[in-house]
């Protein structure tokens, strides 16, 4: 699958798409291949304030479960309700359906480290 | 030795075939100092089939028990019938020596008889879906406060005076290393003051948890503390002790209960002197992924017919490990496979007479008291508290049951500390006969 | 292909609905000898308003039910189970019989002490033993599973570290090779775990050791011999390092068939272990418990052991049940007593003249195997294995062939299959317990069926491997479905 050049990715396997004081997570396509078929993703309830790294839902398939992080520090304006019945959009399409959270972004300064499409390609391949 | 087949010329051809000299070469990576003389150990010597058969059945004759007494003791444990049927199927080699069902095309036997259990265990208790079981009902009780504390994200727990002492015990043990408050709410009374429990419920609170029927036997209407739970955004968290009410009284799911948890020994498993018996664990659909232990899932195979496999597993301990819902790993297998052939054989119409049979035979006992003996009041299912004159005089009834070969029932103060040791928990079942109840009655007099 | 030397065949297997699609009246009620009576005023205004809809079946058609389905299942009496890690072993029959003995099955846990004596004796007699072939000073028997026993050991090792006014130890070391149970517990007694990476030999790796030893560690949670089926060569050294840094050290005994009779984990330098007696002692496992998971400890731990305790006095036997320093209680009951009575009768069987005999026909039995297949299968460490043995698919993966298969396909030759993926540190692990229960000949029979497999995936013949299984009553079960759409109850 090729990497949307608008993305930004971080360690964790993360994606952020960042709009305006608006920015989109989920997770990489790389992240859901190593994850296998998607049952399950926690989402955060509307409203709640999350850190730039801190653990904000996590991703389960069949044999292993995954924490996910916040690429960009934020206030939750919207989930992915797609998810809570067909949690394998994640798999199918994990840079566009597969889309997991929106949040208002609170604080540029408290990014954690992030990557364009081509490092992150170059991180992969190390 | 006759468990092991080896002869000791097998034994030697697997050594040759490993390229040892023998048996100790196998050992040779544990230090030496380690290795104890062989036959040192302070055991006694091996005994033969008939010699295990004897020593066992001697210790047992040294044991009085319910089929050779009369049994009034409940407190968690009851003397209920158990059908030929039932330790029949759980005889069975293909039940007993199976492992947990791993590999599901060859264990679909034990995974159908837990997806059959989940169902009527859910039915029976009024709720959506159920566990695969838990150890017992002390466990479950403290696995449903750590659940509420997960799903709530707060950290105190409310629990009623009137919840079996031992359920509280060990969950306020299993709550103690974590942070939070636990509240016991005195009741003032052998039964349930609801409105002092909900008294306590604030905002902080991640369950409240009651017992119905209560510890004392004791049933009452539980939807205020419906009300009270949704007020506060709390879980409300329903124990109970036997399960074989539900066969009669009306279910904790129909009070709106989010998580059930209680003891489901009563459905065909011996009381064997504390266990094993069976954790019942049940609760509404939307906290699934936050209950704790295994559960059967229906699925399909290979070839699209109708199967069953363990699943959920990535809330277990062995992939999410210091992050999972529960520590444990075990279930209560073999008495769900218990329970579920117990329930096929009552179906509806036997549970309900069995329920039948444990309420009247207390109403029965309870209407014959005599003058100095008084009963808790309010409705009761098949347990109460009898308060005597003193201590003096129920020790002296107790005495002369005794020599009639009745064990007339427990004294309180064996569950709670610091109460006058003049009180008796009674219970009854369907075992109970109405000259059992009239002996005990005759000894009550006797002892006056 | 040479499937008539292994012994499964295709036999006939009955379908069997579920027990609520039986289109059925429900037949007539039990007859009960019970007091009858009308429900009472007060308690009729409870009656269940409608009924819980639990279908009954007669008696011969219960029967026939759960009959049919236990001949869905694959049991140790049914064929070989060489489950890495979880000892399945022959359970003695005389041990069914006797734990339904009416005096010891149908006894209540709060009947007087006078009127239990028996029965306190053979628990109070299995506490004594446990703690001599463990090599420990006391035993509590209140756990009811191996995590459970795990939990009592950390509470213990809390309690005594706060004793020592050292509430801050939080740290607890468990190797990657651990169970998942391990941190599980941890986590519930308000401590955090460490990962140990293991070292190239799959062993504990002395300086990573040290590298997490400092004033925050309390315990070290440890199964010798480990996961890999090796022994912990360090043993005395690791124990003191640990002592050395202010910590405790926590056995798994998840592995103790490996040592029973020939050495004690207890004269190694552990201060508690908890025994899973499902395992080591051969209670039968049920198709996932019940078990039991007694715990032995060493002087350090003992004030702290759990109430309810069973003590003795010129030959009485009593339970005390408050004791100032103890963790509390963690169970309704004294324990799984109706588990320890098989595992009382099992120890009884072999008496301290053939106790040691259980460790080295298992060692042995092991190590066959491993000497069969290590020319076939890649063996990530090197050197003699104790009671079990780990492989893994290395070579077979050349050929496309994955662990899962080659375990699907000894479902097909009439095995169960090892224990697959675990431990983690391997890749492609099979871990492969014989256990001492188990004949040359059914050895040898598992051998020619790895040794086929192997075979077959050389030969580039693997269809029949990913097909896998073919014979049982269903075939490779969809687990994603499962978990996606789960549906736990029959909304029929």
């Amino acid at each position: 699958m090729s990497v949307p050049t608008d993305l930004k990715f971080t360690k964790e396997h993360e994606w952020v798409r960042i709009e305006g004081d608006t920015a989109t997570f989920g997770i990489s396509d790389h992240a859901q291949e190593a994850l296998g078929d998607i049952v399950f993703v926690e989402l955060p309830e509307v409203g709640r304030s999350i850190d730039a790294g801190e653990a904000y839902g996590v991703v389960e398939s069949v044999k292993a479960v995954s924490d996910t992080y916040a690429p960009v520090a934020g206030e939750v304006i919207e989930i992915n309700e797609a998810l809570e019945s067909e949690a394998d959009l994640v798999n199918s399409d994990p840079y566009g359906v597969g889309w997991i959270i929106k949040v208002k972004i609170s604080d540029n300064n408290a990014e954690t480290e992030l990557m364009n499409p081509e490092e992150y390609t170059e991180f992969l391949d190390e | 030795m006759r468990y092991l087949p080896h002869t000791n010329t097998d034994r030697q051809a697997m050594l040759h075939d490993i390229g040892v000299n023998n048996i100790a070469d196998l050992f040779a990576d544990i230090p030496s100092e380690f290795h104890i003389e062989l036959g040192s150990m302070n055991l006694p010597e091996g005994l033969s089939e008939t010699g295990i058969v004897r020593k066992f059945t001697k210790a047992a004759e040294k044991n009085r028990h319910a089929g050779n007494t009369r049994c009034f003791l409940g407190g968690g444990t009851y003397h209920h019938f158990v059908p030929a049927v039932v330790d029949y199927v759980i005889s069975r080699g293909e039940f007993l020596t199976a492992y947990t069902p791993y590999q599901p095309e060859i264990a679909q036997g034990t995974l159908q008889a837990l997806f059959e259990y989940q169902t009527m265990i859910a039915r029976l208790t009024g709720m959506e879906v159920s566990n695969a079981s838990m150890y017992e009902a002390a466990t479950a009780t403290a696995e449903a406060a750590l659940m509420a504390r997960r799903v709530t994200r707060k950290t105190r727990t409310v629990i009623a005076g009137s919840v079996n002492p031992r359920y509280r015990t060990v969950t306020e043990n299993y709550l103690s290393r974590l942070e939070g408050d636990f509240v016991e709410v005195g009741m003032g009374k052998f039964g349930t003051d609801l409105s002092k429990v909900i008294a306590e419920i604030d905002n902080k609170t991640a369950c409240v948890i009651v017992q119905y029927p209560d510890f004392y036997g004791s049933v009452y209407d539980l939807a205020p503390l419906r009300e009270a739970c949704d007020a506060h955004k709390c879980l409300m968290v329903v124990a109970f002790s036997d399960v074989s009410a539900f066969g009669l009284i009306e279910s904790p799911g129909a009070y709106g209960a989010d998580i059930v948890v209680g003891s489901g020994q009563a459905l065909g498993i011996p009381m064997a002197y504390g266990g094993p018996h069976l954790g019942v664990f049940t609760c509404k659909k939307k906290y699934l992924r936050q209950m704790p232990g295994r559960v059967c899932g229906l699925t399909t195979d290979a070839d699209g017919k109708r199967g069953f496999v363990l699943t959920l597993s990535t809330r277990e301990q062995h992939i999410r490990r210091e992050k999972a819902t529960s520590n444990i790993c075990t279930n209560q297998g073999l008495m769900c496979t218990a329970a579920a052939t117990y329930m096929t054989l009552m179906g509806d119409a036997g549970l309900a007479t069995i329920a039948e049979h444990s309420a009247a035979a207390l109403d029965l006992l309870v209407s014959k008291l005599p003058s100095h003996v008084v009963a808790a009041s309010g409705a009761h299912y098949n347990e109460t508290v009898l308060t005597f004159e003193s201590g003096d005089k129920r020790d002296a009834f107790i005495a002369e049951a005794r020599k009639q070969d009745i064990f007339a029932g427990i004294p309180l103060e064996k569950f709670e500390k610091n109460i006058e040791p003049k009180h008796l928990l009674v219970a009854t079942t369907e075992m109970i006969e109405e000259d059992d109840v009239n002996e005990l009655i005759a000894a009550m007099e006797v002892a006056a | 292909m040479s499937e008539n030397k292994y012994s499964a065949t295709s036999g006939i297997q009955q379908e069997e609905p579920l027990l609520f699609e039986h289109a059925h009246e429900a037949p007539e009620s039990i007859n009960l000898p019970g007091v009858k009576g009308e429900v009472s005023s007060d308690l009729a205004a409870f009656k269940r308003k409608t009924p819980a809809n639990i279908p009954g079946l007669s008696e011969p058609e219960t029967v026939r039910h759960f009959v049919r389905l236990s001949q869905w299942n694959h049991g140790i009496e049914t064929g070989f189970y060489p489950l890495g890690s979880c000892t399945m072993k022959y359970n003695p029959r005389v041990n069914e019989q006797i734990a339904r003995l009416p005096g010891l099955a149908h006894v209540h846990p709060d009947q007087p002490e006078d009127s239990v004596q028996g029965m306190l004796g053979l628990l109070s007699e299995l506490q004594g033993w446990l703690a001599e072939i463990a090599g420990f000073s006391d035993v509590t028997l209140q756990p009811a599973a191996g995590a459970h026993g795990e939990l009592a050991g950390l509470m213990m090792i809390r309690k005594c570290l706060d004793a020592r006014g050292e509430q801050n130890r939080k740290k607890v070391l468990v190797p990657d090779s651990a169970h998942g149970t391990n941190p599980a517990s941890a986590a519930l007694c308000g401590m955090y775990t460490v990962e140990l990476k293991s070292g190239a030999d799959g062993r504990i790796d002395l300086d990573e050791l040290k590298k997490h030893l400092d004033d925050d560690v309390a315990a070290l949670m440890m199964t010798n011999p480990n996961t890999a089926g090796t022994f912990e060569t360090d043993i005395k050294e690791i124990c003191q390092l640990v002592h050395d840094a202010g910590g405790l050290v926590y056995g798994d005994g998840a592995n103790l068939n490996a040592l029973v009779g020939v050495a004690r984990p207890g004269d190694m330098g552990l201060d508690c272990l908890h025994i899973n007696v499902h395992k080591t002692f051969s209670t039968p496992h049920g198709g996932g418990g019940p078990g039991a998971g007694p715990v032995a400890v060493n002087d350090t731990l003992k004030p702290f052991l759990p109430v309810p305790r069973i003590v003795e006095n010129d030959g009485v036997f009593s339970i005390e049940t408050e004791d100032e320093q103890s963790i509390g209680t963690i169970l309704s009951t004294l324990g799984q007593s109706g588990v320890y009575m098989r595992a009382n009768a099992y120890i009884s069987a072999f008496g301290h003249n053939h106790i040691h005999q259980i460790a080295q026909d298992a060692v042995l039995n092991a190590n066959y195997v491993l000497s069969k297949l290590k020319s076939v299968y890649h063996v990530p460490f090197e050197g003699l294995c104790k009671h079990e043995c780990l492989l893994t698919d290395e070579w077979q993966n050349k050929h496309g062939v994955k662990t899962l298969d080659i375990a699907k396909r000894l479902i097909d030759l009439g095995f169960h299959p090892m224990t697959v993926y675990f431990p983690l540190i391997v890749h492609g692990a099979m871990l492969i317990e014989p256990t001492e229960t188990e004949s040359k000949e059914t050895l040898d029979s598992f051998c020619d069926a790895m040794l086929e497999i192997a075979a077959q995936c050389e030969a580039g013949d693997t269809q029949a491997l990913h097909d896998a299984p073919l014979k049982p009553i269903r075939r490779r079960l969809d687990e994603t479905q499962a978990a996606r759409k789960p549906v736990l109850v029959w909304e029929g």
